[in-house]
Formats: C-alpha cells, sequence, structure tokens
C-alpha cells in the first residue's frame, strides 16, 4: 500500500538516529498518511523509542530526511514540531506530579493565545471524562493508567496532524489498555494521524491500518494490518531470519 | 540585647535566605548551581548605592534600575556560564564556569568602586535602636519575596513553566516547553532576587564588593540546609543561621562566630548531605 | 582470582627493555628541559628574577599536590590556600619560638608538612560524602576559618600584627640561594607526583574520577585512594606554606588571600586534568603574568577568571590537551575490530573449579514497584547463561544486584559455598566476578592501555609509598599490568589504539575495551550488560566468538542482552525474565518454542 511522496504527511528517508555515539537507527525508511494510524513494532533494544524521539526532534538525525507537511524538519526542536502539528507522547506517563491535571494540560497548550487555550484544556478532557472529574487534583495524586490518560490528553491540547504515542499501555491494566486505545479509534475518525508504539501485539494490529516492525534499528517488515499471516511474519522477523534452534512449526 | 540580637538575627538571616532562593531559582531550571548568587546580592548593595547615592536618582528608580542591572547580570550568566556547559555531561566544568564569572564580577567591582565599603544611602528614615530600617527592611523585603514567588508558582503560566520544567526537564522539552527561554527568564528573575536581597540589606551590610564572597558562603548554608531546590527549608534555614550568628557573635565574639557557624555547616553537611528537608538521592547505576 | 602465570615473561619478551626506557626518557625530557631552565635562571637574572623564580617555585610545591586532589581526583578543592596559612605559620612559630623552645627551620618544616597531612585529611574528607559544589564551599569555608583563627590567636600567631617568616641558614640564605632550596624541594614534589600519576594510584584516581561505578567493579577502594592523596597534598601546602613565610620574611593573615587559593586552583585547571606537565606551566604562566605590566597586576584575578572561562568553554583538557600531540594524528575511519579469541589461552589460566554462582528467592523493590520478584539463577563455570526479557523485567537489576550495587531485600547468593554480601561492590572483583556495563563507563582522557590497566588495579603489589618513591616493586607492577593489558587488546582486537585517547573510538571499540578491562581480573564469572547493543552484524558475531573462547577456559558467563542471535548462538542455558519473576528457563531450543516467551516479547 503505497502512498505517494505528495500526499504523506510524514515521509522518512534513510534515518540514522542515536545516542551520542552508539548509533540505533541505521537508515530507516518510512511514511504515514494524513488520517492514517500507522503501528511501530519491534522488540526490546530495536529503536522504536529513539524514532519517535529522533522524528520530535529531541534526538538530532545523524544521516537521512524527515519532511512532515512538506517541511523539512531535520534540525526540529520539539517546540518547533508541536506548533507544526507533530505531537509526541513519550513513554512512561510522566505527568508533572506536583501540579494540577488543569494545570498540566495548560501547559501543553503553553504556545496557544490565552483565549483559545480553555477551549483546547475541554476539548482534550471530553476524551477522557475520567480525568475530567479530577481536574484540580495534583498529577501525583492520579493512578497510573489515569496518568497515561493525562499524557495523552496533554497531546491532544494542541489539535495535532500526527499524534505519536510511545507504549501507552504499558503498566496499564487491560481495561485501561483498551480505553486508550479506542481514543485512538476517535482521533481517526476526526482525520488525525496515529503513529503508535506497542508492545502489545494484537491490540497494535486491532487499532492500526499499516504496520512497519523495526529490528535492530532497521524496518524488517512493511504490511497492512489486513493481511493475514502478520503475527507469524512478525514472529519471524523478531527472532531473526535464521533460527539456530528447533522451528516451531 | 536580647532584641537586638533578634532583630540583627532576623535581618542577616532574610538576606541569607533570600540568596539562598537565589541560588535555588537559578538551579530549578538549570540543575547548576551557581556560584554567582551572592555576587548579585553584592551588586544590589553596589548598584543600589550608585543610583540612589552617587547619581541622587529618586529611591524606586534607583531600585528598579538595580533590579534590571542585576537581571541583566543573571542572564549574562546563563549566556556565557551555564548554556555552553549544559550539552557537556562533564558535572564539574559549571562549577568552573560559574566561578569564573562570579570572580570577574567581584574584581570589577573591586576595581571600579573600591574595595573599601561603600555607604548606603537611607532609603526611607523609618525607626530607629532595634526598629530600625536596616533590620526590618530585609525582612520585609524577603516575605514580600516570598509572597511573589508564590504567587509566580502557583498562578501564572510561566511559574508552573518554571515548576514542570524543574521537576522533569525531559518531559518538559517534549511537550514543547520553551525550555531556553524560561531557563533565561529564570536566571533573570535569580538576578532579581539577589539585587532585592542587596539592596534591602545594603543598610546593614554597606556597599562592598567583599560582600559577593560573604554571602556566596552565608547564602548557601540555608541551601545545604533545606535542601537543593527547597524555597521553604532555605527561607527556615536563613533564619536559623542568621539568629545562630547573632547568637554566637554575642556569646564568643565575631570571630569564633564564623568557626562556629562553619562548623555546624560541616556537622550538617556530613550527617545528612541532601540537606534537612532535602530528598532522596538518584539511582547511580 | 588467580595470579597470572605465563604472561609475564611472555609479555616482558614482546617489549623489549629499551622500548620501556625511551619512554620514560620521552616522558621526563621536558621535566629536565624546564630544570635545565631554572638552573640556568640565575646566568641571566637578576635579584628580582630570583624572588619571581622563588615564589613561582613555592607555588608548585603547593600545586604539585594539590594536582592530584584538584586534577586527578577531581575533587574542586578551591580553598587550600588554608593549608599555606597553616604551613606558614607552623613554621614560623616553631621557628620563632613563641609557644615551645626555638625549632632549627628543617626540622620546623618537618613538623609542618606533618600537621599539614593531618590538615589536608580533614579538609578533603568531606569530599567523600558531599557533591562537588558543596565540596568546593566547604573548602572555602576553611579558608575562611584559618584566617579567622590566625587573627584572633594573638598570643601565637601575632595576630592582625603578624610574625616573623622562619630564616634559612647558609647557603639558602641569600636570594639565590634559597632560590636554589626551592627549587630543589619543588623538583622532588614534581618527582613524588609523577610517580603517582603514572602508578596505578594516579590510574585509580582518574577512574573514581570520571568512572566511579566502573571503578568499583574493579575493586578500587575511593576512601584509601583519597586518604592518601590529602595527606600527600596537604604535606606539599605546608611545606610550600613554610618557604611561602621565608620568602616573605614576615607575615600577616593578610597576605593568604582568596586570590592566592584561586591562583592555584586556576593554575591545575588551565594546565588540563591528569597531567603534571600542564598544571606545571599553568603555574609558570599565572604567576608570571601579573609581573609582564604594572596594569596587570591589579587585574591578576579577573585575568585568570577569564583564562580559566575560556579553557572550560573552549579547551577543557587545558594546556596538557593542546600539548598532545600523539593524540593529533587521524586515525583510520574503517577501523575493525578482529579478535583473537585463541590467544586468551595465553593469559589466562583454565579453571577447573566447581563453584557455581548461585542466586536463591532475590526480592529487590524500588518504591511500590517489585524490580525482581523471587529470582533463582545458577552461573555454571565454563558455561554461558542467557538472561532475557522485555525492559523492565529486570534484567540489569539483577546483574546490579550481583555486582553489589543494589542489596537485594531478600533471597541470597552464594559462590561456591560462601555467601556473597549484599551491597559492597567494591569487594566483588577480590571475589573473581568482573562485569561490562550497559552503556560503556570508560574514561575518556585517559588512553586505551590505561582503560584496561585499570582493571587490573588490586592486583598490584606495590604500597602506595612505594609507589610515590618509584621503588622497585612498582616497576614491576607496571610491566606486569602492561603487558597484560596489551595481551588482552590483542585479544579483544584493539592493540593497535593501545595508546589513543579513549574518547576518540567508536561506540563498539569502548565496548571491547570494556571486556577488555574484565579480563584483566582473570575472573571466575563474568557479567556481560547489553554487550551487542550498537555493534554491527560482524562485531556481534566476533563478539560470540570472544565470548565463547571466555567460557571454553572455565569463567562462567551471564549475558544479558536483547539481540536474539546471539543469545540463542553462544548461550548454554537461557532464563527469561518478565516482570521481575522467571518466565522460562531451559536450552535455547526449549526456549526459542516456549509459547509465553514469544508472545510476552510480541505481547499479550
Amino acid at each position: 500500500m503505497l502512498t505517494s511522496a505528495d500526499e504523506s504527511l510524514l515521509t522518512v528517508r534513510a534515518l540514522g538516529s542515536g545516542y551520542g555515539k552508539i548509533r540505533v537507527l541505521h537508515g530507516v525508511d518510512m511514511s504515514i498518511a494524513a488520517g492514517e494510524v500507522v503501528a511501530l513494532l519491534g522488540p526490546n533494544g530495536a529503536g522504536k523509542t529513539t524514532m519517535l524521539r529522533a522524528l520530535s526532534g529531541l534526538l538530532p538525525v545523524n544521516a537521512g530526511t524527515v519532511r512532515f507537511d512538506g517541511r523539512d524538519f531535520g534540525r526540529i526542536t520539539p517546540r518547533e514540531a508541536a506548533r507544526a502539528g507533530l505531537v509526541h507522547v513519550i513513554e512512561g506517563h510522566r505527568v508533572f506530579t506536583q501540579l494540577s491535571v488543569t494545570d498540566n494540560l495548560l501547559l501543553a497548550g503553553y504556545d496557544i493565545p490565552r483565549s483559545e487555550r480553555a477551549v483546547r484544556v475541554e476539548e482534550a478532557l471530553s476524551f477522557f471524562p475520567e480525568i475530567a472529574e479530577k481536574r484540580h487534583e495534583r498529577g501525583g495524586a492520579l493512578s497510573g493508567g489515569q496518568q497515561q490518560m493525562l499524557t495523552v490528553a496533554q497531546g491532544l491540547v494542541r489539535r495535532p496532524r500526527l499524534l505519536m504515542l510511545d507504549e501507552p499501555s504499558a503498566g496499564l491494566s487491560p481495561v485501561l489498555v483498551d480505553r486508550v486505545l479506542n481514543v485512538i479509534g476517535q482521533l481517526k475518525k476526526q482525520g488525525t494521524a496515529v503513529l503508535l508504539v506497542e508492545q502489545l501485539l494484537e491490540k497494535a494490529l486491532a487499532a492500526a491500518d499499516r504496520v512497519y516492525a523495526l529490528v535492530q534499528g532497521n524496518i524488517a517488515l512493511e504490511a497492512p494490518t489486513s493481511e493475514s499471516d502478520l503475527a507469524k511474519r512478525l514472529e519471524r522477523a523478531y527472532f531473526g531470519h535464521e533460527s539456530h534452534a528447533l522451528e516451531a512449526s | 540585647m536580647l532584641a537586638s540580637i533578634i532583630a540583627a538575627g532576623l535581618a542577616s538571616g532574610a538576606i541569607y535566605a533570600l540568596v539562598g532562593v537565589t541560588y535555588n531559582t537559578m538551579f530549578s531550571t538549570s540543575r547548576v548551581m551557581s556560584f554567582t548568587a551572592g555576587q548579585l546580592a553584592m551588586l544590589g548593595g553596589l548598584f543600589g548605592s550608585m543610583f540612589t547615592l552617587k547619581l541622587g536618582l529618586p529611591l524606586i528608580l534607583g531600585f528598579l534600575l538595580t533590579l534590571v542591572c542585576c537581571a541583566i547580570i543573571g542572564i549574562i550568566t546563563e549566556f556565557i556560564a551555564v548554556r555552553p556547559v549544559l550539552k557537556n555531561l562533564d558535572q564539574h566544568l559549571y562549577v568552573l564556569s560559574t566561578l569564573a564569572v562570579a570572580l570577574m564580577i567581584q574584581q570589577v567591582a573591586a576595581i571600579k568602586w573600591g574595595t573599601e565599603p561603600q555607604p548606603f544611602p537611607r532609603l526611607l528614615g523609618l525607626g530607629s535602636g532595634v526598629w530600625d530600617e536596616k533590620f526590618w527592611l530585609p525582612v520585609l523585603a524577603c516575605v514580600v519575596t516570598i509572597l511573589g514567588l508564590e504567587y509566580l508558582y502557583r498562578r501564572t503560566l510561566v511559574g508552573r513553566a518554571f515548576l514542570a520544567i524543574a521537576e522533569d526537564n525531559f518531559a518538559a522539552r517534549a511537550l514543547g516547553l520553551p525550555e531556553r527561554n524560561l531557563r533565561i527568564a529564570s536566571y533573570a528573575l535569580a538576578g532579581i532576587i539577589g539585587g532585592v536581597a542587596g539592596y534591602a540589606g545594603g543598610e546593614l551590610l554597606l556597599a562592598f564588593f567583599a560582600n559577593g564572597a560573604l554571602l556566596n558562603f552565608y547564602g548557601f548554608v540555608p541551601v545545604a540546609l533545606g535542601g537543593l531546590g527547597n524555597n521553604r527549608g532555605a527561607i527556615v534555614g536563613g533564619f536559623a543561621l542568621g539568629l545562630f550568628q547573632q547568637a554566637a557573635n554575642f556569646l564568643v565574639g565575631g570571630i569564633f562566630s564564623s568557626v562556629a557557624v562553619f562548623t555546624l555547616f560541616i556537622v550538617v553537611l556530613l550527617a545528612a548531605p541532601q540537606g534537612l528537608f532535602g530528598g532522596a538521592t538518584a539511582r547511580r547505576v | 582470582m588467580a595470579v597470572v602465570t605465563t604472561s609475564p615473561e611472555r609479555s616482558d619478551a614482546a617489549v623489549p627493555d629499551s622500548g620501556t626506557w625511551r619512554a620514560a626518557l620521552t616522558h621526563a625530557a621536558p621535566f629536565f628541559g624546564m630544570l635545565v631552565l631554572a638552573l640556568l635562571l640565575p646566568l641571566v637574572g637578576n635579584d628580582y628574577w630570583a624572588l619571581i623564580g622563588t615564589r613561582m617555585a613555592i607555588y608548585w610545591v603547593l600545586v604539585s599536590g594539590l594536582n592530584l586532589v584538584v586534577g586527578f581526583a577531581g575533587h574542586l578543592a578551591i580553598g587550600y590556600v588554608a593549608l599555606l596559612t597553616l604551613g606558614a605559620y607552623t613554621t614560623s612559630v616553631l621557628v620563632a619560638g613563641n609557644v615551645m623552645p626555638a625549632v632549627p627551620v628543617f626540622p620546623a618544616l618537618a613538623v609542618a608538612a606533618v600537621v599539614g597531612a593531618i590538615f589536608g585529611v580533614i579538609v578533603g574528607l568531606p569530599a567523600l560524602r558531599l557533591r562537588t559544589f558543596y565540596f568546593a564551599m566547604s573548602t572555602l569555608g576553611f579558608a575562611t576559618i584559618v584566617t579567622q583563627i590566625a587573627l584572633a590567636w594573638q598570643s601565637v600567631t601575632g595576630g592582625g600584627i603578624g610574625i616573623a617568616g622562619p630564616e634559612f641558614p647558609a647557603p639558602f640564605n641569600t636570594a639565590w640561594g634559597f632560590y636554589f632550596l626551592c627549587v630543589g624541594i619543588a623538583t622532588f614534589t614534581t618527582w613524588l607526583s609523577a610517580n603517582v600519576a603514572r602508578s596505578r594510584y594516579g590510574r585509580a584516581l582518574i577512574a573514581v574520577r570520571d568512572a566511579e561505578v566502573a571503578a568499583e567493579a574493579t575493586g578500587i577502594s575511593k576512601p584509601k585512594m583519597l586518604i592518601a592523596i590529602f595527606l600527600l597534598a596537604g604535606a606539599c601546602a605546608a611545606v610550600a606554606g613554610g618557604l611561602f613565610a621565608s620568602l616573605q620574611t614576615y607575615i600577616t593573615p593578610d597576605a593568604f588571600t582568596f586570590d592566592l587559593s584561586v591562583l592555584f586552583f586556576i593554575a591545575i585547571l588551565i594546565g588540563g586534568r591528569g597531567s603534571i606537565m600542564g598544571p606545571l606551566l599553568g603555574t609558570i604562566i599565572l604567576t608570571i603574568l601579573p609581573e609582564i605590566a604594572a596594569p596587570l597586576a591589579a587585574w591578576s584575578t579577573f585575568l585568570y577568571a577569564v583564562l580559566l572561562l575560556v579553557i572550560v568553554l573552549v579547551m577543557p583538557g587545558g594546556i596538557a590537551a593542546l600539548l598532545d600531540f600523539r593524540n593529533r594524528k587521524p586515525l583510520a575511519s574503517n577501523r575493525a575490530i578482529v579478535p583473537r579469541p585463541a590467544a586468551l589461552a595465553d593469559i589466562v589460566r583454565r579453571r577447573t573449579g566447581d563453584n557455581a554462582l548461585a542466586l536463591r528467592g532475590i526480592a529487590l523493590s524500588f518504591g511500590n514497584v517489585k524490580a525482581i520478584d523471587g529470582l533463582d539463577l545458577d552461573v555454571a563455570p565454563g558455561k554461558i547463561h542467557g538472561l532475557i526479557g522485555p525492559n523492565g523485567s529486570g534484567k540489569t537489576t539483577t546483574l546490579n544486584v550481583i555486582s553489589g550495587y543494589y542489596a537485594a531485600k531478600g533471597g541470597t547468593m552464594t559462590l561456591g559455598d560462601d555467601a556473597l554480601p549484599p551491597g559492597m561492590p567494591a569487594l566483588r572483583a577480590a571475589r573473581g566476578i568482573a562485569r561490562t556495563f550497559q552503556t560503556p563507563r570508560v574514561i575518556g582522557e585517559a588512553s586505551v592501555l590505561q582503560n584496561v590497566m585499570i582493571g587490573g588495579t588490586v592486583e598490584g603489589r606495590a604500597t602506595f609509598v612505594e609507589s610515590l618513591l618509584a621503588l622497585p616493586r612498582n616497576t614491576q607492577d607496571e610491566r606486569m599490568l602492561a603487558g597484560k593489558a596489551r595481551a588482552l587488546l590483542g585479544v579483544v582486537g584493539l592493540d593497535g589504539l593501545a595508546d589513543v585517547r579513549a574518547d576518540r573510538l567508536q561506540h563498539s571499540e569502548l565496548r571491547f575495551i570494556e571486556i577488555a578491562r574484565a579480563l584483566m581480573l582473570d575472573p571466575d564469572f563474568l557479567l556481560l550488560d547489553e554487550p551487542a547493543a550498537g555493534l554491527s552484524g560482524d562485531e556481534i558475531d566476533r563478539l560470540g566468538e570472544l565470548i565463547k573462547a571466555v567460557s571454553a577456559r572455565g569463567t562462567g558467563v551471564l549475558l544479558v542482552e536483547h539481540h536474539a542471535d546471539l543469545i540463542f548462538d553462544i548461550c548454554h542455558q537461557i532464563t527469561v525474565l518478565n516482570l521481575g519473576r522467571i518466565l522460562a528457563a531451559g536450552t535455547p531450543a526449549e526456549i526459542r518454542v516456549h509459547k509465553e516467551v514469544v508472545s510476552a516479547y510480541l505481547g499479550g
């Protein structure tokens, strides 16, 4: 399923990135069209988090190109990326524990004019009624799941064109996982593209249109989620092409 | 006797507390302990004396100009001593860069204003004896500053952004907060707080270039006692220090009071390196 | 933990004696040059220059000792003028005979050295507990205290009026006579500090400064190191104080300004950390600076501060980095790491022991999160045990518990029949446990060879005093450590890079350096924390061969990894962790088809 470069909201070519001397991504290609939900899967240490950080400007782009909405994102800062519509919700449900839920959301809208800000905060809270009723409580008083919802809500304050979620299900109960992933469905309906990094294979496949598998810094697989033997193909991609043990099947 | 000890203790304690808050303000957004905190307070006194006494400007104008100058010095510190070394993982570099800037400030002050204490003008002409303004002005300044900071941190978005950056720098950056601008703003704010400390304390400490080094140390003790980044602890620590010092002054004389202060400082630090109210240490491995 | 039986003779033959002599001579030549210049000064200068030269020498006596504290150990002792003051007053008071019968000047100097050594430890001890800035502040406090006491204790020190400095007997009582005395003492302290710098103690100091966690794993004890150099630095500073008092002929507390402290401190940083020549040049430059032009004298401290800022921002390595010509030579850009695992047989002995490393019921929580929840693990000698699992499953935490960085709240660890005490990471090296780290912890400013030599620090036999005085046992140690390190670098395939500064190397090369460093101890157990992260496919294959060779010699290997290929390829046993508990344990074949393992990795 190819999207031409013109239509793609996000186009990544031969992306190389890493932490200082440690090169994690070795030439990654990816594209995401407007309104598409794409899942980025892969084993630990593959570079999924690194990829999102390189896209949003938290890590430098050492090689290759990143274009978002026609604009070169090679040297972007997280602030500029967010303003342009590329919002990154980082992993670990890191909310500001000393500030209230409302304050956390207001800060997400720091660059938005004050009059507009309150509207956006309400809009973001409408996705998560559970935390809307806790709007005056400190971030530290929320449970892990509620904090995760808060970080996603923070991402929504900016009305992103592409929302990148890094392992939103980590540490959450299955009910809450479904809750968070439902939001993705709502976003898709209103035309927001989503790049979802997930560990939970089945949930990710259920929510996404297309999937990329990242293994040891390279894209090992790209396919629409409608394909039938996807789970098997992913397993093979994860555990390496050569297996030195008995084959499973 | 007791009254004058308390008056002098609270006054000097207020100055120390404000310098401690200056340290904390710079630390909270940059994780840097800067040697310039005491120098900013020293400049508050020197600029105040220059604007109000030498140039004869009206009180309010002189005060505001002093704060502006101190804020500028704070911003310059961020530019030349903090930002360039933040990228480097080497911990010790910021100690050296801020030490260098502090020394430069001190030497320029000594050369421009001379090595003798300069007189500081009588600001309001209110009170006498233990109720003299040189005793209650610093305390008033401290209270007003604390209230102002509370308002800033609780009621304004900028203040809350400061708190966010202080708590989790990475998350704040990822959220799109203008990290660099906020850091510069906090260094300007630190300059202002230092300037207030020096100006309000001018009648007590006079305008003296050596105050910089003195306040660097005595203003650091509240931070050590109260825990890094903890303003409330710094206030309590500052007043405690001021009172302790004045009491020691009275009991054993000026020279040994500084020995007493220092011994207390070392003992507390070795017993509780995080301060008496400080938080737990970070994971090393 | 073995004494290496075959290596020393072999590696001695590999590095001919003339090579060692030549290297030593190259190192010593600049110092001899400085000494010659110093001895020639009387021929070209007048009494004024004698004064400057003497002052320079005296300052250097202090700075050469302080250099070990600031430049090598990395503790920012800004207030060292306190010890200068102490030494000055002690000597003067003893010679003047205020409190006891007058003492001749040389014994007085010796007493001052002892007093200085003791106070050097007192001033320095907070460094063991306090962070950088806090410690710097505490030394400033000390400086103030000492000056205050000198002012107050009038009966002994003369208070604000001061006291006469000691006079030296002929031939040292002339300008040039005293100059030569000071140069002589300065030469001696230079020699002492250079001996420390080039011994395993010097390397250990740098290791504690730049890679403290890794230093602990190699068995280096920080407190013992630091106390030794605090004693030395304090003694040097006090002797400098005595000489200073004589130079001034009359001392008051005013003479010991904060500016002096600043000069000493900045001279070291301008010179560059980890160097002797750099701070020596720094001291000379800073002493001469105010003398070049009169206006500069008033601005001298300002200039020192500017110099410091410039160095910090532009050239943190200081003058030493400027003079490091060897590291200017470009490195080949497409270097390959080609280990020679077979060479391992020459260096490490084959073990036949039966002692296994066993963990039973280990439990550890961070706050409410159970990082490890009842873990049983066995690492058998000569076998490779893989430890895998999703992020947050507790793999690295397990390694950290075995290494002693974390103390488990429950469960036991045994090595053979003996229990491994929880905590106390510095004791693991002695028990034969070595490790590498998730992110390489390597000393950037040191050479590759020095980094590897640090791994064998605890195997050295010479005491600190023997190293200080360059006695034969120290030379033997150095030869042994260097030889073994070179051999191990050959094993891991990095021998061509032995003298290159470690921070110029690529990430993958740093990983192999860590392995060579760990092997210096000839460990019974080797813990590897994600050694393949960031390595190319070829490098991972070679890493696998190397690990297999290590285990073939009888070392038990515990390998934490994400790279499934490597794990399934070389491990004899695999344990899979999930959320701190064992999900599965068995041979690679069993694990590969284990349904729960597959789904844990794929989520579900």
